[in-house]
C-alpha cells in the first residue's frame, strides 16, 4: 500500500508528549490538563481553552529513579511517567487529573505533588474517586467527584469556563474526532483493509496526545485518503487478532505484532479505540456532565469494575469485537504488575479459550514491548498456531488438499 | 429486647444432611492416599531419625540437667520464679515443633498449664455441638488438620511471656480461638460437601474475609461468616505452609506471581477446591486493594449459583462527598440480604452490638494510652491479633468479648501501677511496626523482643478507625458504618492518599515516643512498595532507625523467616552496635516449624 501522507507526521508527534501541536495550542493562549486513565471523561478536559493531553513516556529508557521512589516490582507505565516527570518533561502542563482507580498510578500522581515536579504557581494536582459498579448512586457519586475535585479545580485553578455550554462544546469536537476514528475503524473489518494495525495505532494514539482542534484538519485529509486508498493486493499478514487488555501507548507493540504476520484489526485496551472513540449522543433533556458520567460509565471496560455485569460485558465485548473484526484469535495482554489485569487475563483468556472458542495468547509485557525477544516468539508461535488452524479448518471444509 | 444466646444455639442445632455414600467414598479416597504413604515410606528411615531424635533429646535433658546443677542459688531461683531464657534451644532443624514446652518459671508455667487446658476444654466442647461434620471435615479440608495445631500456636504467641503480660495474652486469644472455633463448626455443618444442612445455610451470609463483619450486627437471627478467613487468612497465621499449594494453584492456572498472596491464595483455594461450598449469598469487597478487588470475579465464577452484592466502597475515604456514596452501599447490601435470606434489618440488634464496640473501642484507647507511657504492658502477637480480630470480625457482635477487654483491662492497670515488664529484663528498645506483617510470621514481634529487646508498642493494623459510632440516628448510623468499614485494617493507611501511611508514621512515632521502625515490605504490595522512597527519605530526615524486613505474606519459600530475622539482626549489629538479648535466638532453623 502506498504509504499514508502524515503518518511520519504523526509518528513524530508521538516522539514527545509535549509535541508540536501541544506546543502551538500552549503558544495560542491553551491550557495543558493531563491525564492517563479512561475513567476522566477526555471532553471534561476540553472545556474552554484547556485541552487534554493523555500522558505517555515515549522513548523511555533508564527509570532507575522512579525505580527508588516506587520500587522496581510496581507498574512499568506509572515508574515511567514519574521518571519523565522528574527528568522535567511534564513541565509544559498546567494540571493533572488524576483518579485514585489503580494504586500505582495514584501513587504516580502523589510522587508528583511530593516531589513538586511542576513549579507553575496554578498548577494543580487533582485526584478523584472512581466507582467500581454502575449503580444510580455511583453515578451521583461520580458526577458528584467531577464537579468538584474536576471541573471544579480547573476552575478555580485556570480559571476556565465549566458552564453546560463549554461542556457541549467540547463534546461537538470530541465526537467530530470519534466520527472520524470510528469510520477508519470500520475499514478494518474489510478482508483486506486499507489501513493496518500499527497506522491505526498511530491514527488514534495522536487523537489522545494531541489537541482537537488541530489534529481535526489531518484526520480529515487522513479519512480521505483512505477512502481511495488501494489495499495491497496480496495481503502480507497471515491471520488477524484482536487485542484485549490494559494500558497500551506502544505503536511498536502492534508493530511487534504484525511484523510476525499478524494483522491487528481491534484494540479493546486502555488508550485504544474501543472504549474511548464512540460518539457521545447528548440529549437536550438532561444536564451534559450526567449525560457524560453515564456514558463513560456504560462503556468502560476496565477491569476494575467488579459487578456481575461489568464482568460478562467485558467478556462479550471481546468476543463482538472479535467476531465483527473477523479476528483468528485473540491477544490478552497487560502491563507488567498490573493487578487489576493480572487476575482478569489469567482467569478471561481461560474462560475465552475453553468456552467461547477462541484461540488465545496471554500475555504480560513491558512497558516498551519492542525489544522484548521473548514477546517476538511468542507472537511467532501464535501466529503459526492460528495459520496451522485456518489450513486444518480449511482441509475440513475441502478448500486445500 | 429479650436477651439473645451468641452466637444462636439454634445454629448448630440444625438438621444435617449429610451423604453417606459420599462420606464414605471420601474416606476411601483418604484411606488409600493413607496407605498409599505407608507404603512409600522408607520406614527404616523414619525409625533411624525417631532413634536419633530421642537421642538428641536425652542428650539435651542431660545438658539442661548440668546447666542446672551449675547454676548458683541466686540463679536457680532466678529460674524458679522467671524461667528460662535461651529461647533459642527450643528450636531443632527439621521439626515440625519445639522440642518441649517452655519453662515460664513455675507460677507461670503452672498457668499456663491452666489455660492450655481452659483451651483444650472449649474447644473440645465446640466441637461436640456438631462433632462428625466438625471431624469429617479434616477427611475433606487439608488447612483443617492445620488447626489441630492451634495451640502450639498459642505457645509460640506467648514464647517470652511472663506474669500479667501472658494472663493478658491468654485471655485474648481464648476468644479469638473460641470465635474460630465455632465458625469451624458451623463451615462444616453447611458445607454441602459435608454436614450439608439446608436450614443452616438458609441462616448463613458468607462475607469476603477482608470484609467487616459489623453490618451482620443489624442481622441477629443470620449468621455472618467471613469465608475464607478459617480456610486461608488464618490458618497461615497459625501453620506457615498451608498457603503454598494454594499460591502454586492459581500461579499454575495463569495469574502472576507478583500479586498480593491474599488474594492470590483466596483464589488458589478456590481452583483447588478448598473452600466449603455453602451459604444463601456472598458479600464481596473492594477492600483493601486492588488484587483484593478482583478475586471477586473467581469466586463468582466457582459459585455461579450463589448471589453476590459487592460491596464497593470509595478510595478517597477521606473526602466527606463520598461519604454518601458508601452509605447508599451500606443501605443496598441491607437490601441484598434481606431479599435473599428473607430476614429483616433489625436497628436495635445493629445499636446494641455498636454500644458495645464503642465500649471496646474506649478499652482499646486506654490500651494505647498505657503502651505509650515508659510502662508499657500490653504488648505481643495476642494482643495485635486480638485488636484485629476484635475491629474487623467480632465488632461488637459477641457479648462475651465486652468481659475479656475487662478483665485485661484490670490486669494491665495493675501491672501499669507496679511498673511491670511484659518481656522480664528485654525492654530495651521502643518500636513501631508498620506496613503488613508476614503471616507466616505472626510472632515476629515476639521474636524482636525476646532476641534484641526489640519491644513493638504498637501496629499500623491496630491503628483504625476509633470515633464512637453513631447508636441512635439512623442516617448517621449508617454514614458512621461507611465510615468505618472505609477505614478497615490496612486501607485505612494503603488507601485514599499517601498522607494516610507517610505523615501518619511520624506523627505515631512521636505519639509513641519510638526509635526503630520495623518497616514490613510485603513484596507484593504496591500501595506500600510504591512509596519506598518517599519512606526512606523522609526517614532520613527525621533520623528514626527503620528496618525494612522483606515478606511474602502467605509465601515463605520466597523469603524465609530465617531471612527476615537476619535483616534485623544485621542491623542491630551493624548500625546499633547492639549485642543481643538472647543469642540462642540469632540463628535457628524454623525453616518447616509450624
Amino acid at each position: 500500500m502506498k504509504d499514508l501522507k502524515h503518518l511520519i507526521y504523526f509518528e513524530n508527534l508521538l516522539e514527545n508528549p509535549d509535541n508540536e501541536l501541544v506546543e502551538q495550542a500552549k503558544a495560542e493562549g491553551g491550557l495543558a490538563v493531563g491525564y492517563t486513565c479512561f475513567h476522566i471523561p477526555e471532553v471534561l478536559l476540553n472545556v474552554d481553552k484547556c485541552f487534554s493531553v493523555r500522558l505517555r513516556a515515549p522513548r523511555t529508557g533508564s527509570i532507575d529513579i522512579a525505580t527508588y521512589y516506587m520500587s522496581n516490582y510496581t507498574c512499568e507505565f506509572a515508574r515511567a511517567l514519574l521518571e519523565r516527570g522528574i527528568e522535567g518533561g511534564y513541565q509544559f502542563l498546567d494540571g493533572l487529573a488524576g483518579v485514585d482507580a489503580c494504586s500505582m498510578m495514584n501513587r504516580f500522581y502523589e510522587h508528583f505533588e511530593i516531589l513538586k515536579l511542576n513549579d507553575k504557581e496554578n498548577f494543580f494536582v487533582t485526584h478523584t474517586d472512581m466507582p467500581y459498579k454502575v449503580e444510580d448512586f455511583t453515578l451521583r457519586a461520580y458526577k458528584k467527584q467531577m464537579e468538584i475535585r474536576l471541573l471544579g479545580v480547573m476552575k478555580e485553578k485556570l480559571g476556565v469556563d465549566v458552564s453546560e455550554e463549554a461542556i457541549r462544546k467540547a463534546v461537538e469536537e470530541h465526537n467530530r474526532v470519534c466520527a472520524i476514528i470510528s469510520e477508519i475503524a470500520e475499514m478494518r473489518k474489510a478482508d483486506n483493509p486499507v489501513i493496518t494495525g500499527y497506522e491505526f495505532h498511530i491514527l488514534n494514539l495522536v487523537t489522545y496526545t494531541c489537541p482537537k482542534r488541530l489534529i481535526l484538519p489531518y484526520l480529515e485529509e487522513t479519512l480521505e485518503e483512505l477512502k481511495s486508498r488501494k489495499p495491497d493486493k496480496t495481503p502480507r499478514f497471515r491471520a488477524r487478532v484482536a487485542i484485549v487488555g490494559s494500558e497500551m501507548d506502544d505503536p511498536d507493540f502492534t508493530k511487534l505484532i504484525e511484523e510476525q504476520g499478524a494483522l491487528v484489526v481491534s484494540d479493546r485496551y486502555c488508550f485504544g479505540s474501543t472504549p474511548g472513540r464512540e460518539v457521545i449522543e447528548l440529549n437536550d433533556d438532561e444536564p451534559a456532565l450526567d449525560q457524560i458520567c453515564r456514558h463513560y460509565m456504560e462503556v468502560s471496560e476496565c477491569a476494575r469494575y467488579i459487578s456481575d455485569e461489568k464482568v460478562q460485558q467485558r467478556r462479550n465485548t471481546a468476543d463482538r469485537l472479535a467476531k465483527e473484526y473477523k479476528a483468528d484469535g485473540i491477544i490478552y495482554e497487560q502491563m507488567k504488575f498490573c493487578d487489576f489485569w493480572g487476575f482478569e487475563r489469567a482467569l478471561v483468556s481461560y474462560v475465552m479459550s475453553t468456552e467461547m472458542g477462541w484461540p488465545v495468547l496471554s500475555i504480560d509485557r513491558p512497558y516498551n514491548a519492542k525489544a522484548s525477544g521473548q514477546l517476538r516468539t511468542r507472537f511467532q508461535a501464535f501466529v503459526e498456531s492460528l495459520e496451522i488452524k485456518k489450513i486444518q479448518k480449511a482441509q475440513k471444509n475441502g478448500g486445500i488438499n | 429486647m429479650a436477651k439473645v444466646k451468641y452466637p444462636n444455639p439454634k445454629f448448630f442445632r440444625y438438621k444435617d444432611n449429610m451423604d453417606w455414600k459420599a462420606q464414605g467414598e471420601n474416606l476411601k479416597e483418604v484411606l488409600d492416599i493413607s496407605m498409599g504413604m505407608i507404603k512409600k515410606t522408607d520406614w527404616k528411615k523414619f525409625f533411624g531419625r525417631q532413634k536419633d531424635l530421642l537421642k538428641d533429646d536425652a542428650a539435651r535433658v542431660a545438658r539442661e540437667f548440668k546447666e542446672i546443677m551449675a547454676m548458683s542459688t541466686e540463679e536457680k531461683l532466678d529460674l524458679l520464679k522467671y524461667g528460662e531464657k535461651k529461647l533459642g534451644l527450643l528450636y531443632r532443624k527439621g521439626d515440625m515443633t519445639t522440642v518441649r514446652r517452655e519453662f515460664r518459671g513455675l507460677a507461670d508455667t503452672a498457668y499456663d498449664f491452666k489455660e492450655w487446658l481452659r483451651m483444650w476444654g472449649m474447644l473440645l466442647m465446640t466441637f461436640s455441638k456438631d462433632l462428625v461434620p466438625a471431624l469429617n471435615a479434616t477427611f475433606h479440608y487439608r488447612w483443617m488438620m492445620s488447626y489441630m495445631c492451634c495451640v502450639g500456636f498459642m505457645d509460640k504467641n506467648t514464647m517470652g511471656q511472663r506474669g500479667s503480660a501472658l494472663k493478658m495474652s491468654h485471655l485474648m486469644i481464648y476468644d479469638i480461638f473460641r470465635y474460630v472455633a465455632e465458625n469451624l463448626v458451623l463451615l462444616a455443618k453447611g458445607d454441602k460437601k459435608n454436614g450439608n444442612s439446608s436450614e443452616l445455610n438458609k441462616k448463613v451470609v458468607l462475607f469476603d474475609e477482608m470484609t467487616m463483619g459489623q453490618i451482620m450486627a443489624g442481622f441477629p437471627d443470620l449468621v455472618g461468616i467471613p469465608y475464607q478467613l478459617m480456610p486461608v487468612f488464618l490458618v497461615s497465621e497459625i501453620d506457615q505452609l498451608t498457603c503454598v499449594p494454594y499460591i502454586d494453584a492459581v500461579e499454575s492456572f495463569g495469574l502472576p506471581a507478583d500479586t498480593c498472596p491474599v488474594p492470590s491464595s483466596e483464589c488458589g483455594a478456590l481452583v483447588i477446591d478448598a473452600l466449603p461450598h455453602m451459604g444463601s449469598c456472598f458479600i464481596s469487597s473492594s477492600m483493601p486493594c486492588d488484587g483484593s478487588t478482583m478475586a471477586s470475579s473467581y469466586m463468582q465464577r466457582r459459585f455461579p449459583e450463589l448471589p453476590v452484592y459487592h460491596l464497593t466502597f470509595p478510595v478517597r475515604y477521606e473526602y466527606e462527598e463520598t461519604v454518601e456514596d458508601g452509605k447508599n452501599d451500606i443501605l443496598g447490601c441491607i437490601k441484598f440480604v434481606e431479599e435473599i435470606t428473607g430476614a429483616k434489618w433489625s436497628w436495635d440488634a445493629y445499636f446494641a452490638a455498636m454500644k458495645r464496640f464503642n465500649e471496646e473501642t474506649a478499652y482499646e484507647l486506654q490500651k494505647w494510652e498505657v503502651n505509650k507511657t515508659a510502662y508499657p504492658q500490653i504488648i505481643g502477637p495476642c494482643y495485635e491479633l486480638f485488636r484485629k480480630w476484635n475491629y474487623e470480625m467480632d465488632g461488637g457482635a459477641d457479648p462475651r468479648v465486652i468481659p475479656t477487654f475487662k478483665k485485661v483491662n484490670d490486669i494491665m492497670m495493675k501491672a501499669y501501677e507496679r511498673k511491670e515488664e511484659p518481656w522480664v529484663g528485654k525492654m530495651k528498645y521502643r518500636g513501631i511496626v508498620w506496613s503488613c506483617p508476614a503471616h507466616y510470621y505472626a510472632n515476629f514481634s515476639n521474636w524482636l523482643a525476646n532476641c534484641w529487646g526489640v519491644d513493638i508498642l504498637v501496629e499500623m493494623e491496630s491503628l483504625n478507625f476509633t470515633k464512637p459510632l453513631e447508636t441512635e440516628d439512623k442516617d448517621e448510623a449508617l454514614m458512621d458504618l461507611a465510615r468505618l468499614y472505609e477505614r478497615m485494617v490496612m486501607r485505612r493507611h494503603t488507601n485514599g492518599g499517601y498522607q494516610n501511611v507517610v505523615d501518619e508514621l511520624w506523627r505515631q512515632c512521636e505519639a509513641w515516643n519510638v526509635e526503630i521502625i520495623i518497616m514490613y515490605q510485603n513484596v507484593a504490595c504496591k500501595n506500600m512498595a510504591t512509596l519506598q522512597g518517599i519512606l526512606d527519605d523522609q526517614c532520613r530526615d527525621k533520623g528514626y532507625h527503620m528496618i525494612w524486613i522483606e515478606h511474602d505474606l502467605m509465601d515463605p519459600r520466597t523469603v524465609s523467616r530465617k531471612t527476615m530475622r537476619d535483616k534485623v539482626n544485621e542491623y542491630m549489629r551493624t548500625v546499633m552496635k547492639a549485642e543481643p538479648v538472647d543469642p540462642t535466638l540469632c540463628d535457628f532453623d524454623d525453616d518447616i516449624c509450624l
